[in-house]
């Protein structure tokens, strides 16, 4: 034995009278550094349940769970993100990549528990001493894992634009689809506030990888506008787009036409389905609106023979007779309704139903009708005066634009409502060379049409009078009687009279106002027009709607008297817009197959 | 009309409402198609509702009618005077007749009420002024709702 290893305890021994090196508590002394990644945070409300934490996160660290009390709902999923400390690296991947900025991490990093199962917890839910730290990580300034800003659409500037009918939007190239398509991160929280349910993340993922057959293929799955709709859509999508919580959302809608205008029609034949074997039955679709027509395509693709009504001499409904061609040019429409027709869709062009057939010889012919007739009763003024001849309905003047006839609108131009048929008639006005005035009866903030729409034709040059209610129409006076009219109008107040309702527009007594106009276009609102459906048909209707099921039908039928009626689109509807119109039309195809098939009746 | 009481306050009322069933039952007659019928018909019979609830006041002898009057949104003011709507009225016409005949009633309960020296016809009038400003207001946002959509 060596004399060191007899010497040495005595040696150690002799440390037990020293100051020891180490601390009896030593946390309490030693708090995380002010960015040290610790335990997380996060703001429950702001957050929205998109799930990219979870999709990043390379450890499988966090789940997207149910919470209580938290409902989904339009651009919330409901969910919550769990964390479990079991897997977690701290890295912040989570952090960094979070869109809405609502997932933090506090810079505690002790926790002492003898239960393994409370080191998985849900952030901002499940409390914890070190909610709402202000120290912590958080993701720097001005670094983003995700980039905020779309890629910029080019578009013809105001000016350039009132000069002529030619499209606006000019599309994304290759370069800047894929770039656009990269900001997406794939959460979905999209698909349940498209009324179709398009499966948005599937298509721009095919952008993403240049597989634009596929892109087409999921397009058509739930939509067989997408040219239209990647045109005009309300894209209620980019409201719940998930980066839209801490930048612009993805350009959705400009992605679906980017796939729509990068196919040619001659090669949609073979990226998309084949209709089924014929099954031997007949089916009628009065109005070759977006909605009748999305009902044929899927009855078509179903194996049904389908012949569609159309009163007008082209097909299209609004799309084409309402939005003008510098949102929605003709070929692009023409396109979408062209491959339609290709898989054996006859429209019946020129035929009125309630005119030159009626809807009971449908019912005898066919095995089922559907119904999307839409709203082409444009409702008057109500005012004493309004049946001046230059007093023109807002819908005519745009189906009148579309035939390419001379409008003869004159120099000044006023525009009363504030819809979409509003917008698009002042701005074909403006093109035109009018100037034109916007009179609506509330404020800027309470017009339906969308804003976007709102902020152009302002753009372009109307003027926008807000809080204006419509007194009377004049005649002029002198030369001009039956030329051009005054329109006297009185200016308003909000008054908010009751809780919880919208304020109304109240009359300031003594502020009349007047002006002259060559044309006065009434945009206030449409109506349906039903004098083809009578008693005999069975279709049950309130104040002026064909009432539906959750299936869409309106009536039965019984086999001696004839098919069943389905009824759908803005005639039904409350949305009233063309992928409202399209959901409701391919829900009709389904249940009219399940109804004639006998399939889950 | 020289109501000095509140049997004959009612009688008068009813007979309005009545008039304003015969009101839409001729307007039926005059329409062309099925969702017109279907309309006028629905409002017919909330019209008759109001003549049996009514009648049923007068035969229980009291009065059980809210005095909370409705807001007044506005419209009727707003809408051009009647013009009788034809064969072929649209929904904006049948409202247009319907907000303007309650407004009328409306009216003509006011300048009753304020010529009752009855007290009890008074207060029956009273009452029924707040009864059509919400049979007006019903009908106000109905157009609101159906016509009026874009502005
Ligand atoms: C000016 C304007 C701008 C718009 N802008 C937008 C927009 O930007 N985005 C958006 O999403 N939506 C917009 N909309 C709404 C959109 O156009 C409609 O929601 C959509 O077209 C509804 O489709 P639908 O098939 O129900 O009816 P419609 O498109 O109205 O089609 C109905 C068809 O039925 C035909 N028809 C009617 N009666 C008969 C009959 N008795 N016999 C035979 N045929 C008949 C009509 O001629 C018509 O072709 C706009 C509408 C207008 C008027
Ligand atoms: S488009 Fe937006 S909402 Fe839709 S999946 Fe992509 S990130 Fe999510």
């Amino acid at each position: 034995m060596d004399i060191k290893d007899f010497i040495a305890p005595f040696a150690v021994w002799k440390r037990a009278f020293e100051k020891p090196f180490t601390v009896k508590k030593p946390i309490d002394e030693r708090p995380g550094a002010p960015r040290y990644r610790g335990f997380h945070i996060n703001d429950a409300e702001r957050c929205v349940g998109c799930g990219t934490c979870e999709a990043i996160c390379m450890n499988k660290a966090i789940d997207l769970v149910p919470v209580e009390g938290r409902e989904a709902k339009e651009g919330d999923s409901g969910l919550r993100p769990r964390v479990d400390y079991g897997r977690c690296c701290w890295c912040a991947l989570c952090v960094d990549i979070c869109p809405s900025g609502s997932l933090n991490m506090s810079n505690e990093y002790l926790w002492i528990d003898s239960d393994p199962d409370v080191f998985r917890y849900t952030p901002g839910v499940d409390k914890k001493p070190w909610d709402g730290a202000e120290l912590g990580y958080r993701r720097a300034e001005g670094y983003r894992l995700l980039d905020e800003q779309r890629v910029p659409m080019a578009e013809l500037g105001h000016r350039e634009a009132v000069k002529s009918f030619l499209e606006l939007v000019q599309g994304y190239s290759r370069a800047q689809a894929e770039k656009e398509a990269d900001r997406c991160v794939s959460c979905g929280l999209c698909i349940a506030s498209c009324p179709a349910h398009m499966d948005i993340p599937g298509y721009i993922k095919a952008v993403r990888e240049g597989d634009l057959d596929t892109g087409l293929r999921l397009l058509y799955e739930t939509n067989p506008f997408p040219e239209a709709c990647g045109r005009i859509c309300t894209h209620l999508c980019e409201g719940a787009c998930s980066i839209g919580t801490g930048g612009d959302p993805v350009a959705i809608r400009w992605l679906k036409r980017y796939i729509a205008d990068q196919v040619e029609l001659s090669a949609y034949a073979k990226a998309l389905p084949r209709a089924e074997p014929s099954v031997g039955k007949k089916v009628a679709v009065v109005g070759a609106g977006p909605g009748g027509l999305s009902a044929a395509y899927y009855l078509a693709l179903l194996g049904y023979e389908v012949k569609v009504y159309e009163k007008d001499g082209e097909a299209g409904g609004m799309l084409r007779y309402g939005i003008p061609e510098y949102r929605l040019p003709y070929p692009a429409l023409d396109k979408d309704i062209g491959y339609i027709e290709s898989l054996g869709v006859t429209i019946k062009r020129g035929v009125a139903i309630g005119k030159d057939l009626s809807l009971s010889d449908l019912r005898r012919d066919y095995h089922a009708v559907y119904l999307s007739t839409g709203l082409p009763v444009a409702y008057g003024l109500e005012v004493p005066g309004d049946k001046h001849p230059r007093v023109l309905d807002g819908v005519a003047v745009l189906a009148a634009a579309t035939r390419g006839e001379e409008l003869g609108l004159g120099k000044r131009v006023a525009v009363i409502g504030g819809g979409n048929v509003a917008m698009d008639a002042a701005r074909t006005a403006l093109r035109h060379g009018a100037a034109v005035d916007i009179l609506y009866r509330r404020r800027e903030e309470d017009m339906p049409a969308d804003a976007d729409e709102i902020r152009e034709a302002k753009a372009e040059g109307a003027r926008l009078i807000e809080k204006s209610i419509p007194v009377e129409v004049k005649d002029a006076a002198g030369a001009l009687a039956g030329k051009a009219a005054l329109f006297v109008w009185n200016e308003a107040e909000m008054v908010q009279k009751e809780e919880g309702k919208r304020p109304v527009p109240e009359a300031i007594p003594g502020a009349l106002r007047e002006e002259l106009y060559d044309s006065i276009i009434a945009a206030i609102g449409q109506g349906p027009d039903l004098s083809y459906v009578t008693e005999e048909d069975g279709v049950p209707m309130k104040r002026f709607k064909p009432l539906v099921d959750a299936r869409g039908m309106a009536s039965p039928g019984a086999s001696p008297k004839g098919g069943a009626i389905f009824a759908g689109g803005d005639l039904v509807n409350d949305r009233k817009d063309a992928i409202s119109a399209i959901a409701d039309g391919h829900r009709a195809a389904l249940s009219i197959d399940r109804h004639l098939s006998g399939k889950g009746a | 009309m020289d109501a000095t009481s509140f049997a004959e306050a009612l009688d008068f009322a009813i007979g309005r409402e009545k008039a304003a069933v015969d009101f839409y039952r001729e307007l039926a007659a005059l329409a062309s198609f099925a969702v017109q019928r279907s309309t006028l018909k629905e409002f017919m019979t909330m019209e008759e509702g109001h003549v049996a609830m009514l009648s049923a006041m007068k035969a229980r002898g009291g009065l059980e009618l809210s005095s909370a009057i409705a807001v007044d949104l506005g419209l009727a003011k707003a809408l051009a005077a009647d013009e009788k709507p034809a064969a072929g009225m649209s929904f904006q016409d049948i409202l247009v007749a319907a907000v303007k005949k309650e407004e009328r009633s409306g009216e003509l309960y006011v300048s009753l009420a304020a010529a009752s020296l009855n007290p009890e016809a008074k207060a029956v009038f009273e009452r029924l002024v707040a009864e059509e400003s919400r049979h007006k207001r019903y009908f106000e946002e109905l157009y609101e709702a159906h016509i009026a959509r874009d502005n």
